[in-house]
């Protein structure tokens, strides 16, 4: 069964005075099983964020229904239960943390839920351990570089024990560096701990290491499937404005000039490979 | 320029008032204020004064340190020190040649020496509860110790929970001024020369920017505390627990001593020595 579940999702902003009605979502279907690696790609405005928030009951459906493992988000009585099963961690890492020590922060979620403290000492030394932050219990985050502010913010979620994390472009303000401590951490929770992620991203390069990619614009699903079968699509991408990763795209270009090449590279390393067969069977 | 305020002045260590319960700091630093007043003459506040220099040692923090907090105040103490020099009774000393109002009595610099050490150990020995407490286990003591004030419907947790925010957000905030000044100055403000209605006219530029940060900053942190299932002070649990120790039952009784002293003190020996 899908754990998370949207069927026939729509969502629009509600009026103001200087902004008419605006939807966002139009009938958005999307099932993520238990343990899947899910990116959710687009463009600013593209409605992926809006989607994400729908997951852990920060927005409710104005048509159509959002499940969180079976529970009805618009039911105001199960929305701690769903917010316990699916975090939410935001873009802006300063802006998340709440508590002026690491590991205080860390506990700001299972405090929350009411756990005995014996027990929330040993989420908050598991959680920190799991994001590789232990040493940095007592630092302060404000002397944290933006990777490891995130990895704090990440944790803060694990350690309410979620089923599922979903991640609004983590990445978008972090250097390259803070980028790929990020990945790294999020790709082995979902490995090692079996966490369902979802990854909300406008970076195409971190949606190859997913294990479904899901394109949207305008507020529409506009393909899905493995990072091969969407990125082999480069077309239709093109087409709506949106890149595909940089091997991806030097390979397409050079089948577009009549190079015999596969029809799709993933990675450097695949494109490297492909190049290399070409070159020495040419010469 | 800005980096260099030192606030929420936590110097971390493991010295004996590291150890204390801070809800019993909290409490003792009250009771020694409080002391400081009752005390009326000098055996009082010598012992006031002793007590204090024993608590300093025993904070293990470097006595440079505590003056460096006391530079702030110097000109308050000065200020107030010699506007005291002038109130008072008593024979007169000195008096002003041109105002026969003004004149400086004994009972006067009695006055004075008084406030000025009162007011001395008032910030030294708060700077020993600031020094050796982290801001969070401040707000956590606050919070445990005003519980009883929820009769009277004082939203106590709301309270502890936006200090425990504040604290958080004022190096953030406070690396933000700096950036919005430095991309102000290179538009060409000029934030440095004028007088002091310029300078502060100066600073609008910088403020509005960093209001609607904040706002935004706060908005977004709402979500986010939301997010991770903040539902106000209900049901809530902490993973600190504090205990009373041996060390804390000590501090007390030292404390209780000496303020037992003062009051001995202050009713045997002659006011008259003030």
């Amino acid at each position: 069964m899908e754990y998370l579940s949207a069927q026939n999702t729509s969502f629009s902003y509600e009026e103001t005075e200087d902004e008419e009605k605006l939807e966002v979502l139009h009938g958005v279907t999307l099932g993520i099983r238990k343990g899947e690696f899910v990116a959710l790609l687009g463009h600013n405005g593209s409605g992926k964020s809006t989607l994400a928030k729908h997951f852990n009951a920060m927005l409710l459906p104005s048509g159509g229904k959002v499940y969180v493992d079976g529970l009805d988000t618009m039911d105001e009585n199960l929305k701690l239960e769903i917010r316990r099963r699916v975090g939410l961690v935001l873009q802006n890492p300063d802006n998340q943390l709440v508590a002026s020590v690491v590991e205080e922060d860390v506990a700001f979620g299972p405090e929350n839920l009411g756990i005995a403290p014996p027990e929330i000492r040993r989420r908050v030394d598991e959680a920190l351990q799991a994001v590789e932050m232990y040493d940095y219990r007592l630092n302060a985050p404000y002397k944290l570089s933006g990777g490891q502010k995130q990895r704090i913010a990440i944790a803060g979620i694990i350690a309410m024990e979620p089923d599922c994390i979903v991640l609004d472009e983590p990445t978008a303000m972090l250097d390259p560096r803070g980028r790929d401590e990020v990945l790294s951490t999020i790709h082995r929770l979902n490995r090692e701990k079996g966490i369902t992620v979802v990854l909300i991203t406008h970076y195409m390069d971190e949606a190859v290491g997913a294990d479904r990619v899901v394109v949207m614009d305008r507020g529409e699903i506009l393909t899905q499937g493995t990072p091969r079968e969407v990125f082999s699509q480069v077309q239709l991408l093109k087409d709506h404005q949106l890149d595909v990763p940089q091997a991806t795209e030097l390979v397409w270009r050079l089948r577009q000039e009549g190079f015999d090449l596969p029809e799709c590279a993933l990675s450097a390393e695949e494109c490297v490979t492909a190049l290399q067969k070409l070159l020495t069977r040419d010469f | 320029m800005i980096r260099n305020i030192t606030l929420g002045q936590f110097i971390p260590g493991h010295s004996l008032i590291h150890r204390m319960d801070p809800r019993m700091k909290i409490a003792l630093t009250f009771a020694f204020i409080i002391f400081l007043f009752i005390a009326s003459n000098f055996a009082g506040m010598l012992l006031m004064v002793a007590l204090m220099f024993v608590v300093l040692l025993c904070s293990g923090v470097p006595l440079s340190l505590y003056f460096k907090s006391l530079k702030g105040i110097l000109f308050i103490v000065l200020f107030t020190a010699v506007l005291n020099l002038f109130y008072g009774g008593g024979t007169v000393v000195w008096r002003c040649p041109f105002f026969p109002v003004m004149q400086i009595t004994d009972g006067g610099i009695g006055n004075a020496v008084f406030v000025s050490v009162r007011i001395v150990c008032l910030i030294l020995y708060s700077s020993v509860l600031t020094f050796t407490t982290s801001p969070t286990e401040l707000t956590d003591a606050l919070e445990r110790i005003m519980k009883p004030l929820k009769v009277l419907h004082i939203k106590v947790h709301e309270i502890a929970m936006m200090m425990t925010i504040a604290l958080r957000f004022v190096p953030t905030l406070l690396e933000e001024t700096d950036k919005i000044m430095s991309a102000q100055k290179a538009r060409g403000a000029d934030m440095e020369s004028g007088g002091v209605m310029q300078r502060i006219r100066s600073l609008i530029p910088v403020l509005v920017p960093l209001f609607v940060s904040s706002f935004r900053r706060a908005y977004d942190l709402a979500m986010a505390m939301e997010c991770r299932c903040y539902h106000g002070g209900e049901g809530r649990t902490k993973m600190k627990q504090f205990h009373l120790t041996k060390v804390d039952a000590g501090a007390a009784a030292c404390t209780a001593l000496i303020c037992a002293a003062v009051i001995f003190c202050t009713a045997y020996f002659p006011a008259s020595l003030r």
